[in-house]
């Protein structure tokens, strides 16, 4: 144990294996996660760089808060991504109830089903933009199968405020409901058939059995993917501006880019967006926070694996 | 000069948790050692010990002259036999088993008849261009066997290797690793938790519990003379069964007197009493003779009876405890009969009440 | 009874089940292929029909048809399928001059996507010369928008390249670092684990926007704003915790007895790691790149902002739709070659996706 060659025995040889593999991750999060996490929190309180004589100020702050556009893009995420998880949940788990069985081709449905979530997103933008254009593929569609006469075509991107946001939940649910469908039904497969039997067997209805047995097991499945889905709702964005342009239906991260982007150039509004990323940030960590607290990752004792 | 000799090494886990504790053992050449204990006794950290995969705390590991206490394991001239195989998937059964002799760079015709000499002693040698996935369990074991022969090392050490097997291809097994063993007399390492396993391969018998040797000694010794209660419970089946009796002195005689049987004692074995007034009795199930006439020295009733073919155990309950007993087939009894059973006198079993120790 | 009955209820099952699966499936493929229909039509089809073709077309008809009140020359018309007939198409006076030639055969191949060559078409202007008015078909160039997206937009080609650049480096990155610490989290118990577990998960829903403003200041100090290489290094920030996790289960599914039977028959820990781990742990990594390579070759956000000169190809191809004059087909033919990695990778890595987000143990 006591050493005074100075030369490592193999037990503390192996002691520090993990921290050599594990110190490259360390140095990189430090270097590119930490310290522009940091630079962030405090760019957002400077008017402009330090060594360009920028000062401490809560005016980026400020300005954000006194924007009216930002509660309404607030409004707007908040009100997205309630629809959107709770729709997109309760169809999915339905969905998947009604397919839960072995089927021919399901192999191939269920890469299917997985595809539309892995699209880039400006696909995705570019497919319902020429989709939902008044002459675009949805109009066609409908003409062609007698629905529509050719003379009446639906404007679908030039409803009201409350039309927007359903249209952007429903192209959203389309993205994400088959994908999460897919997950409900591995995870419902993934368990022991003899849990449900055992329920039937002791008597219970098929109600019964779903609520009182299926659900409650099912819950780690479905928190997971849930709360990785609000993370990612709060984050939409490219679908809103490719189908409506910017500010027509602001959301939090879309003036993020607006203020960065379309107003190149402009410290005080690339100052604004700072501040309205860690506004962003702030919101979405409470929710990983929350998740981590629920799914038990803080009372867990390190063993191997993650 | 043993072969193998385990100097007081420990392995601690953490600050509080030792899995071995100050173990000492000298392994002869040629013999064939099992180690024996419940789960987590510390017989496969010891093992793992001796192969290198596990650092040592403390003490030394000297193989034939040779501390290799701080060497890799590839360096240590040793084989193993894993548990669960770890036949490597990607690789032939060829392939694996001529692994070791590829690195050590041996020429490859001198591979090949060592990997085709060790196949055929394991009645794989029609397989060897398989992969392991399409191969049983029994097959797998086997090229895992294979695999260790084919080193020729200086101590071959086996795992629990026959635990993943079903009962009667684990019964054919042992047969077949005893008499690899007579033909290669490579000084050999077992560790098992299987009892009959131990007592019907070991050369002797290593037995642990809580990271410490209980008793060492040849499969007679540790059944016949069991070092402690722990081991006198833990070999045979049924195991033992303990009777705490008071050592009294009636009429010069020693009597051991329980709530429910007198028995008196011989010459002898009042001499080794001698000084104690409360110890431990232990009896084996084949110990108890059946007395027909009804007056033996513990009388009972039969609670349940299990044919075994030859013998049948019958279990009794003495004082809430059950009582196991091996009685032969042509009794015919029943659930409730009344029973009664005299000991076999001269192999009783005496421990003390404090340490559990054996009184000899 | 109760097994007719139970019969029934089987079929009726079994019938609701194909029909929602069907439903579902139509309701995926329609858009994709509508899509992809788009991406193959030509200017003409784009601009001159109504309602718009739903499925690809290979064929064009043309009509080439003698103006009677001017001697030799020529009326060109083209099959419009919702008008269903012939519609004049090009010039409206078509001769056999070099130059009037040249000009119908470029206007044919620029809003019709079909070639045909100057001496092709005065060909058909004698047959019609002698047979009056003559019909012909002419393949289209069906890929002919993805030349042309390429070419029509300036960088796109080159974006494509930084991309690739960008999502190799990715990859790269995240495979090497974050294996390493997934090959800690799934053989070692070390102090310190559960945090750098809460960590990792921590940062991989942490949104990349948030470090992507300050990173346009460093980055531009240590010079690499504009570059693949920096855009890398932040696509990588979430990569690289999503690789920890990956290649931690890959690593945790290959038992580690295989690695020490290695080290007991003659290999170093690090030789048994590159024989028996690596090998065996193909599959899971290729899995875990596929996927690095996806999120960066979709990515938009961050290479909106961290970008100027040397985008990346999503970003051209958002910009192309955001732009004035934005041609609706050209800009399908963009998505579709964007989205077709995606798509070919996910048939690879599916099974791990279910692992990512179902269930996950954290």
């Amino acid at each position: 144990m006591d050493n005074p060659t100075g030369v490592l025995s193999r037990e503390q040889k192996k002691k520090i294996i993990p921290y050599l593999l594990i110190a490259p991750v360390v140095i990189y999060y430090i270097l590119f996660w930490l310290l522009p996490v940091v630079r962030a929190i405090s760019g957002s309180f400077m008017s402009a760089p330090a060594d360009e004589g920028g000062v401490f100020t809560f005016g980026n702050y400020t300005a954000l808060f006194k924007d009216p556009v930002f509660y309404q893009a607030l409004f707007n995420t908040a009100f997205i991504v309630l629809i959107s998880v709770t729709l997109e949940f309760v169809l999915a788990f339905g969905l998947a109830l009604l397919i839960n069985m072995k089927f021919h081709g399901s192999g191939m449905f269920l890469f299917l089903a997985l595809i539309p979530m892995s699209l880039p997103a400006v696909a995705v933008g570019a497919m319902w933009t020429s989709g939902l254009s008044t002459y675009g593929w949805l109009n066609s569609f409908l003409i062609r199968i007698g629905i529509l006469n050719a003379a009446d075509k639906i404007i679908f991107l030039g409803g009201g405020h409350f039309a927007k946001m359903f249209l952007i939940i429903i192209v959203d649910a389309w993205q994400v409901i088959p994908s999460v469908m897919v997950i409900l039904l591995s995870g419902m497969q993934a368990l022991q058939p003899e849990m449900m039997e055992a329920g039937y067997v002791f008597g219970g209805s098929r109600f019964k059995v779903l609520r009182k047995i299926t659900i409650p097991l099912l819950k780690p499945t479905i928190t997971t993917a849930m709360i990785l889905r609000i993370i990612a709702a709060i984050q939409i964005w490219l679908i809103i501006v490719m189908l409506f342009g910017y500010n027509r239906l602001p959301v939090l991260l879309e003036q993020i880019v607006l203020n960065v982007d379309k107003y190149t150039g402009s410290e005080a509004f690339f100052r604004k967006g700072m501040a309205l990323s860690v506004v962003v940030s702030l919101i979405v960590s409470c929710v990983s926070f929350l998740y981590l607290k629920v799914s038990g990752a803080f009372d867990e004792p390190a063993g191997k694996g993650v | 000069m043993p072969v193998l000799e385990l100097k007081d090494i420990a392995k601690q886990y953490n600050k509080r948790v030792w899995g071995v504790q100050g173990m000492s053992l000298d392994v002869e050449d040629k013999e064939f050692i099992v180690f024996l204990g419940p789960s987590g006794c510390g017989k496969t950290t010891c093992m793992r010990m001796i192969a290198g995969l596990e650092e040592t705390t403390r003490g030394s590991i000297i193989l034939q002259g040779k501390d290799i206490t701080d060497l890799p394991p590839r360096d240590r001239g040793i084989s193993m036999v894993f548990q669960n195989y770890a036949i490597w998937p990607h690789m032939t059964v060829y392939d694996n088993i001529a692994f070791a002799l590829k690195l050590k760079k041996l020429p490859s015709s001198e591979i090949k008849s060592r990997v085709e000499e060790v196949a055929d002693m394991v009645k794989i040698g029609t397989m060897l261009s398989r992969f392991p996935g399409q191969m049983s369990g029994g097959q797998q074991q086997r090229v895992a066997l294979a695999r260790a022969l084919a080193v020729r090392p200086k101590l071959f050490l086996m795992d629990e290797p026959l635990s993943n097997l079903d009962a009667k291809l684990r019964v054919i097994m042992r047969t077949e690793l005893k008499a690899i063993h007579q033909r290669t007399e490579a000084t050999s390492i077992f560790v098992t938790h299987d009892q009959s396993e131990a007592m019907s391969m070991a050369d002797r018998i290593v037995i642990m519990k809580d990271g410490e040797i209980v008793q060492v000694g040849t499969p007679e010794d540790v059944y016949f003379r069991s070092a402690d209660i722990f081991v006198a419970g833990f070999i045979g089946t049924p195991p033992t069964n303990f009777f705490y009796v008071d050592v009294k002195k009636e009429n010069g005689c020693t009597i051991l007197d329980h709530e429910f049987f007198k028995a008196e004692l011989g010459k002898e074995d009042s001499d080794r009493l001698s000084g104690y007034e409360e110890i431990v009795l232990g009896v084996r199930p084949e110990d108890f003779i059946l007395n027909k006439e009804g007056n033996g020295i513990l009388k009972s009733q039969v609670l349940v009876v299990e044919p075994q073919g030859a013998h049948q155990v019958v279990a009794l309950e003495v004082e809430g405890n059950i009582i196991k007993t091996l009685v032969p087939s042509d009794h015919s009894l029943r659930p409730g009969d009344n029973i009664s059973f005299d000991f076999d006198m001269r192999h009783l079993h005496f421990f003390d009440k404090q340490t559990e120790k054996r009184i000899s | 009874m109760g097994s007719i009955r139970r019969g029934v209820f089987r079929s009726v099952r079994k019938t609701t089940l194909y029909i929602v699966v069907a439903g579902i499936a139509m309701a995926l493929i329609f858009p994709m292929f509508f899509l992809f229909t788009f991406s193959l039509m030509s200017d003409y089809e784009s601009y001159s029909e109504w309602p718009k073709p739903l499925l690809p077309r290979i064929k064009v008809e043309f009509r080439l048809t003698p103006i009677e009140s001017v001697d030799g020359s020529y009326k060109m018309e083209i099959w419009n399928n919702s008008e269903k007939g012939f519609t004049p198409f090009g010039p409206e006076e078509n001769t056999r001059a070099n130059k009037s030639l040249r000009k119908l055969s470029n206007f044919i191949r620029n809003y019709s996507n079909c070639f045909i060559s100057e001496k092709e078409l005065s060909e058909i202007m004698d047959s019609v010369d002698q047979n009056g008015a003559e019909t012909f078909i002419l393949k289209k160039k069906v890929f002919n928008n993805y030349t042309r997206f390429f070419t029509l937009y300036s960088g796109a080609a080159q974006s494509v390249l930084n991309s690739l650049a960008t999502a190799a480096m990715t990859v790269f990155l995240s495979l090497s670092i974050g294996g390493l610490a997934g090959y800690a989290f799934a053989r070692y118990i070390f102090k310190g684990k559960n945090v750098l577990k809460l960590s990792v998960l921590f940062v991989r829903m942490f949104p990349p926007v948030a470090i992507a403003l300050p990173m346009v200041i460093i980055l531009g100090k240590i010079g690499l704003y504009d570059k693949p290489v920096g855009l890398s290094l932040i696509y990588s920030v979430n990569q690289v915790s999503l690789s920890i996790w990956i290649t931690a289960s890959v690593f945790m599914g290959i038992p580690e007895s295989l690695e020490e039977a290695s080290q007991v028959f003659g290999a170093s820990k690090i030789g048994a790691f590159f024989r028996i781990t690596l090998p065996l742990a193909v599959p899971g990594l290729a899995a875990c790149a596929m996927y690095s390579f996806i999120y960066s070759w979709n990515e938009v956000i961050n290479a909106l902002i961290l970008t100027q000169f040397n985008p990346t190809f999503p970003v051209v191809v958002y910009r192309s739709l955001l732009g004035a004059n934005a041609q609706v087909h050209l800009i399908a033919a963009g998505s579709v070659a964007q989205a077709l990695p995606a798509i070919i990778f996910t048939l690879f890595i599916r099974k791990y996706i279910l692992q990512m987000w179902g269930g996950v143990k954290v």
